[in-house]
């Protein structure tokens, strides 16, 4: 998701949480005889605040698992998620006024902070890589289909290697010379691409062997080639999407299960607080 | 590449309409490790809970409250179905907490300025905060006080100390002392040597004096008075015979080896006698030998030449006293004759052990500091008037508020409790009551 200027009310409103919010505390600091803490009035009313942002933070998970609902766009859900998200923070430090305490607090503290700056990381890539996406993968499919479409891909050129539909043009030598050197350079790159440190991986060595090939083979067998060259360049596009992918993704694997276990924890945190 | 092409057919059979139902990785470890981290997290507190050290503790206690420290309900008592408070009850279960000033209009909960679960310190050190919340504003019950009333920090609106504000009382002390002649560098000594005094020659730190401030409230005069008292002080006085009689001894005869000792007339007199007398008895010779007048005392006729015991002894001992009560008292003791030949009466020293009676100072913890550097009044000193006590821009010099400088906190000086007013708590509890 790029920030841009859609993202306005929710920065701006992001803003004047955190005004309010950093004015209150400034005054509740200094009004407060025995320092700010969490078990005093505007404490807690911080520390709810806090809580019912992260709630709502955490309710961006759930929207997605109903996208036919009318909640709202999911887009519009997304930039609450991050300016809501940036607030959250300070009303949570405002809450406990800056200090760890017990070791509930501070484990809620340490996962916080991991969750905070792994979702800014998340927003920062988010807003670079899709564009980048789209440039430089510009036959990009939807991400579970991967492999569904690279075994398309293999059975498409092993059809065309194959069946070599060039009529008796081509030498049957020449035809057998063909098959082999597409099955010991091009069908294993097309098998394991990702494992696969030989030429075709590369944009600029895939020409070059390419254009060898068309070179020791007879003119009729060039439009195969040329359909070839186009399978691995798509192959090298879905390798590229998986990285990007993965690079748009697997900071969600620390950030997701850190949430609901911050969500959790803290819910239990309060609950006990209420107690004490 | 002529031969491929992109038609909608051709993209539609890519899609594999079930892949929704096939797992992938990202997606699985996060549900996975959404579970995990917060089944981890649970187990934990389940754990801290059975082992007696719950997590959910809002942070240490007090070093002082560590021995019920696990023992939550021993402060926070049930106040709801589900809710716990800490009263001040609970607190007075344990310790006793005299009122501050009878006159006050806001008294606080113990909580409010002694809080807890913050750490090891100590949680008598309460914030400035806990104090300026009335001192900055300060308002009594019936409107009238001698103190200030807009103090909100040590360097913001706290008054000079009364000992030394203008117009200020002189020192009651009663003993002549100009500091300045005994600082000079050409003091003759015990042995006659020239001699350089230092502060500490006379004034001494009372090693055996308590660590922790004595219980001195700022309230009442006469409370404060009788909880100076109960503690010794932390710079002991000067006393005659521990600082002065090296270089000031009473001799009174060059007979007698051992001076005149340092008591009131009355005492001095019987001593001398009771010397002259064993000493004619032991040299009946001397008896018919006319008194030589003493040069340093002012010129008098000689009296005729004794005729006996009883006549040498009262001679010398008129001469004797003459030049005890007329040079050596007197150069330190204001001394008065209730009748004209009678002995003289010798004011006590009245010397002043403790300047701030609303404030403790701890003269060990300042012992870096050379001693004129806060008490540079001192040095030039003349008069027993002098008051030397540092005025408070000295104390200012290091306490203040700006980041690097010493502690400024009301704690540090002042004690909240009037603890003249203490009593006892009921001492019931068992160790292993306090130890659950």
């Amino acid at each position: 998701m790029r920030i841009d200027r859609t993202h306005k009310p929710w920065a701006m409103t992001a803003a004047v949480l955190l005004i309010v919010g950093l004015f209150g505390y400034v005054w509740y600091a200094a009004s407060q005889p025995g320092g700010p803490r969490g078990g005093t009035a505007v404490g807690l009313t911080f520390g709810i605040i806090g809580y019912a942002f992260m709630l709502f933070e955490g309710l961006l998970g759930a929207r997605k698992k109903v996208p036919v609902w009318r909640l709202g766009r999911a887009q519009s859900w997304m930039r609450g998620h991050l300016w809501i998200g940036l607030v959250t923070l300070p009303l949570i430090l405002f809450h406990a006024g800056f200090a760890f305490r017990g070791p509930l607090t501070l484990v809620l503290m340490i996962l916080f902070f991991i969750v905070y700056f792994s979702g800014i990381f998340g927003a920062v890539l988010q807003h670079y890589l899709p564009k980048m996406l789209t440039s430089r993968v510009p036959l990009e499919t939807i991400y579970e289909e991967i492999p569904h479409v690279r075994q398309q891909l293999r059975d498409e050129a092993e059809e065309l290697v194959t069946t070599l539909a060039v009529g008796d043009d081509v030498e049957p030598v020449d035809k057998t010379r063909f098959r082999e050197a597409c099955k010991s350079t091009i069908l294993p790159f097309l098998e394991a691409p990702e494992a696969t440190k030989g030429a075709l991986a590369s944009e600029h060595e895939s020409v070059i062997v390419f254009d060898s090939l068309r070179r020791s083979m007879p003119a009729p067998l060039h439009p195969i080639l040329g359909d070839l060259q186009g399978i691995c360049e798509e192959e090298r596009q879905l390798i590229r999407q998986r990285r990007m992918y993965h690079w748009l993704h697997v900071w969600l694997l620390v950030h997701v299960p850190l949430s609901i276990a911050l969500l959790v924890l803290g819910g239990v945190h309060a609950i006990l607080a209420l107690r004490f | 590449m002529a031969g491929r092409t992109r038609s909608t057919k051709k993209l539609s059979q890519r899609i594999d309409r079930r892949y929704f139902k096939k797992s992938f990785p990202i997606p699985h470890w996060r549900r996975v490790l959404s579970v995990a981290l917060t089944a981890v997290g649970l187990v934990w507190i389940g754990w801290t809970v059975l082992a007696g050290k719950p997590a959910y503790n809002a942070g240490p206690v007090a070093h002082a409250h560590k021995l019920v420290g696990n023992d939550c309900k021993s402060c926070h008592e049930q106040s709801s179905l589900w809710g716990t408070k800490t009263s001040d009850k609970a607190c007075l279960t344990c310790h006793d907490a005299p009122v501050h000033q009878a006159a006050q209009t806001f008294t606080p909960e113990c909580t409010e300025c002694h809080v807890e679960h913050q750490g090891s310190f100590k949680l008598a050190a309460t914030p400035n905060a806990t104090c300026t919340q009335c001192h900055s504003d300060l308002k009594m019950k019936d409107g009238k006080t001698n103190f200030a009333v807009n103090v909100k920090s040590f360097s913001d609106g706290h008054p000079e100390f009364a000992a030394v504000k203008a117009g200020h009382a002189p020192d009651p002390g009663t003993i002549k002392l100009n500091h300045q002649i005994h600082l000079k560098k050409d003091l003759r000594g015990a042995d006659g040597k020239p001699v350089q005094l230092l502060c500490e020659d006379c004034h001494h730190s009372n090693l055996a004096a308590p660590r922790v401030r004595p219980a001195v409230s700022n309230v009442d005069a006469a409370a404060m008075t009788s909880n100076i008292r109960s503690v010794s002080p932390e710079m002991t006085p000067a006393t005659f015979e521990r600082d002065c009689k090296s270089c000031h001894p009473l001799e009174f005869d060059k007979r007698f080896k051992d001076p005149a000792p340092h008591k009131d007339a009355k005492e001095v007199d019987a001593y001398v006698r009771e010397q002259y007398t064993t000493y004619i008895a032991q040299h009946p010779n001397e008896i018919h030998e006319q008194l030589r007048l003493n040069q340093d005392l002012p010129a008098r006729p000689v009296p005729a030449a004794p005729r006996n015991a009883a006549e040498w002894v009262n001679q010398r001992t008129e001469e004797a006293e003459r030049l005890l009560w007329q040079k050596d008292c007197k150069e330190c003791h204001q001394l008065t004759y209730p009748a004209p030949m009678a002995a003289p009466e010798i004011p006590k020293a009245n010397t002043t052990t403790r300047w701030m009676n609303n404030a403790w100072f701890d003269h060990k913890a300042h012992q870096l500091v050379a001693c004129a550097e806060c008490h540079t009044d001192a040095p030039k000193s003349q008069k027993t008037e002098d008051v030397l006590l540092p005025n408070i821009a000295t104390c200012q010099k290091c306490h203040n508020d700006s980041a690097n400088a010493a502690a400024a906190n009301c704690s540090e000086c002042h004690v909240y409790h009037d603890w003249s007013k203490a009593k006892p708590v009921k001492s019931t509890a068992t160790i292993s009551e306090l130890k659950r």
